[in-house]
């Protein structure tokens, strides 16, 4: 972890009785993709507002490229809100340079990455549109670009994908791919892991306003390989009953994940439902999901 | 500054493009000479036929029927009193005499009948006179006692269908009036020719005198209705542009562009680079306006003049009138404009704003019945008091300019006190803005509001 982008020390925050974030330590290594993951109202947004100086934390320390934060870092900043909007009545292009010169861009220099960016999206016939005539995923498209229009060092995206086609999916990927390899910082929100499993560098899960599991994706992996096992059987009811063997059962359509309890292995298991007889039609050491990962993390706690 | 400056080119430019500033800059006079003017005009216009009278007079010989017939129906009617319809009053003077002119034209066309008694009691006669006006054969009749030329106390009466009809009603009282006084004066021996000598009413010429003792030239009148305007305009621009802010706020609240604008810009800078941006609109607004009145002053009225349209006497206006006038509007704008950037981030909705912004509309409007008052007593205490207080003072100093200059300090301790109370609210109101813009999907207590504002 060398100078890392963002750090938040210790920081709290809270509305009135609500605590929204609470003593969160965190740093975000610059040139990775950080995910920012958690159940609704585990305090991801109000951590992000933090960050890029929405709102102030009630205590505790955030430092910007490894300097206290102030206002005049807000232009190295490109954010997506999960809550976005874009004037109605304004033309495309109009909005996207009004919100580069919000970010210090110069007119000239906006107006040349405006066209850039639209074609890159696929939007430039919509340029003189107003907003209001663009369709839901266009509109968060030009949102996207608001958010990367200046050339920010760090890029805050809160749900990008929600709401666009496939195709306009792996776009967004695509660019975001290319803004980590031109030494970009991104921090990636979102509640949905497989998109975070497969783009995330590093990831922090918060749920009820606190920090619960942090590292790279694959420390958090290696840290949770308890021996998960995806099974197709005829039969084997009674192993599978057997809470000394296993700890947990999930059940798909046509196959079952289990978790071995503690103490046993894979081959114990496999004896176990030979002797009595069941027919293994899948048996595969498999390494826990996101997913799963967060199931458990954040239903353990209540 | 950078960004304040492109807030405010985007507010001014896109709220300057619509179609809304347009046709309120092009309909803003004519809604105004509609709201003042009108109301008199279409009162004094009487639509359908000649009102038709009947009139039984009781006097011996029926002395009265024949000097209130002429009354009547003569278009001369009678130059007496100066009882002219309250209403007229409403425009200028120009306008005024040609509307008494229409007026007369409108309502002075009286058909009048007599009806004898032949020694039948009144009551058959009225039952008679009343069944005609069911049948709308008769729209009204007139009923002189017999003692009317030498009985002060004696009451005539009118029976008619319409009696809701002022000006109709007026003019005949005011007809019959000179009708009896002139019997009344030649049965006392007064000769003819000397009855419209004596009878004659006082013409009363107006002139100002201000602070340092100058006599002004004639007023007509020009400059109370000029008054009127002045307050009537200040408080629909205010309005107006109060609502905008609010629209404005309410937009960025609603599509949720405020969360992307707070993480570029300081919230103080949005808040007032939207007020600066819509003030500058309103200006543009009242600066074409005043542009429009320059060139009709300067060329319209000398070539009408030219044309014979003499008379044509414009309010004269106290001198720097231009700056009082932007700066009292400036003042009342931003006053206002802060009491509806603090609604705007309380509430969800554009209808719910509308409701929350109901009690500042009345604020705004108890300024315009203030003006009222200080029309009649510019220099009293009540004046000078209502127009130190900044809710009203924009409203109500401008009215004490322009009818009757007040000493220099007290336009600056009323701009001053008005100043210091812009910047307060504004500082609250940014505040406010700055928790309540972020705020989704419930409407905000005042307890919540005051918490947010003692918020560090």
């Amino acid at each position: 972890m060398t100078n890392p982008t963002v750090v938040l020390d210790h920081i709290s925050k809270s509305f009135g009785e609500f605590t929204a974030v609470n003593d969160l330590s965190l740093a975000v290594s610059a040139g990775r993709i950080f995910g920012l993951l958690g159940p609704n109202g585990a305090g991801k947004t109000t951590t992000i507002r933090m960050i890029v100086n929405i709102t102030a934390p009630d205590s505790g320390r955030i430092e910007l490229f490894g300097q206290q934060i102030t206002p005049a870092l807000q232009d190295r900043i490109g954010y997506l809100p999960e809550e976005r909007g874009l004037y109605k009545k304004m033309k495309v292009g109009d909005q996207l340079r009004f919100f580069a010169e919000l970010k210090s861009v110069p007119g000239k220099e906006a107006d040349k990455r405006v066209d850039r960016w639209l074609e890159r999206l696929k939007l430039t016939e919509w340029k003189a549109k107003k907003a209001t005539e663009l369709s839901k995923g266009m509109q968060q498209k030009i949102q996207f670009i608001t958010a990367v229009i200046h050339e920010p060092d760090l890029v805050i995206l809160d749900e990008p994908f929600s709401g666009l086609d496939p195709v306009n999916v792996d776009l967004l990927k695509q660019i975001i791919l290319e803004l980590k390899s031109a030494g970009k910082t991104i921090i990636f929100s979102t509640h949905q892991m497989e998109v975070a499993e497969k783009i995330c560098d590093d990831i922090c899960l918060l749920n009820r306003s606190r920090k619960v599991l942090e590292g790279s994706i694959r420390e958090v992996k290696r840290g949770f390989s308890r021996n998960a096992v995806a099974l197709r059987l005829v039969g084997g009811e009674s192993v599978l009953a057997n809470r000394d063997l296993i700890s947990h059962v999930q059940r798909h359509s046509d196959s079952l994940e289990i978790l071995l309890a503690e103490g046993t292995d894979a081959q114990t298991l496999l004896k176990e439902l030979l002797a009595e007889g069941t027919t293994i039609e899948r048996f595969e050491m498999i390494e826990p999901s996101l997913h799963d990962i967060f199931v458990e993390k954040v239903t353990e706690k209540a | 500054m950078n960004k304040l400056i492109a807030i405010i080119k985007r507010e001014y430019l896109q709220k300057v493009r619509t179609k809304f500033f347009v046709i309120m800059t092009i309909l803003g006079p004519v809604m105004l000479v509609v709201v003042t003017v009108v109301p008199g005009l279409l009162l004094s216009i009487k639509t359908g036929g000649d009102t038709r009278l009947a009139v039984l007079d009781q006097t011996e010989g029926s002395k009265l029927y024949h000097p209130i017939r002429d009354a009547l129906t003569t278009a001369k009617a009678n130059e007496e009193g100066n009882d002219r319809a309250a209403i007229a009053d409403a425009a200028n003077s120009n306008s005024k005499d040609r509307l008494e002119k229409a007026g007369k034209a409108a309502v002075g066309s009286f058909r009048v009948e007599q009806v004898s008694a032949n020694g039948r009691p009144l009551e058959e006669i009225k039952r008679e006179l009343n069944a005609r006006i069911g049948r709308e054969d008769l729209d009204g009749y007139l009923v002189i006692p017999s003692d009317i030329l030498n009985n002060s106390d004696s009451k005539s009466s009118y029976y008619g269908r319409n009696v809701g009809d002022v000006f109709t009603r007026g003019q005949i009282e005011k007809r019959l009036n000179s009708a009896v006084r002139r019997q009344r004066l030649i049965s006392q021996g007064v000769k003819d020719a000397d009855v419209e000598a004596l009878s004659k009413s006082v013409d009363l010429a107006t002139y100002p005198v201000n602070e340092k003792g100058e006599e002004g030239a004639e007023d007509s009148g020009a400059g109370f209705v000029m008054v009127f305007i002045i307050a009537f305009l200040i408080y629909m621009t205010i309005l107006l542009y109060g609502q905008v802010v609010l629209g404005a706020i309410i937009e960025e609240k609603e599509t949720r562009i405020a969360e992307i604008l707070f993480s570029s810009v300081r919230p103080l800078q949005i808040m007032l680079g939207k007020l600066i941006g819509v003030s500058l609109m309103a200006v543009t607004q009242l600066g074409i306006w005043a542009l429009a009145f320059a060139a009709l002053v300067l060329f319209a009225v000398p070539a009408l003049a030219a044309r014979g349209f003499t008379g044509i006497n414009l309010p004269r206006l106290p001198p720097f009138f231009a700056v009082y006038f932007f700066a009292f509007f400036l003042l009342g704008y931003f006053i206002y404009a802060s009491l509806y950037v603090l609604i705007g981030s309380m509430v969800t909705t554009a209808q719910e704003g509308g409701q929350m912004a109901m009690p500042v509309i009345f604020l705004l409007m108890a300024g315009l019945y203030l003006a009222f008052a200080v029309i009649r007593a510019p220099n009293s205490s009540l004046a000078f008091w209502v127009s130190i207080v900044p809710f009203f003072a924009p409203i109500t100093m401008m009215v004490r300019i322009v009818s009757q200059t007040p000493p220099f300090w007290q336009i600056i301790l009323s701009l001053g006190i008005g100043f210091l109370t812009v910047v307060l609210f504004l500082w609250i109101a940014s505040r406010i803005y700055r928790i309540g813009m972020l705020m989704y999907g419930k409407k905000a207590s005042i307890p919540e509001v005051i918490r947010w504002a003692r918020q560090a």
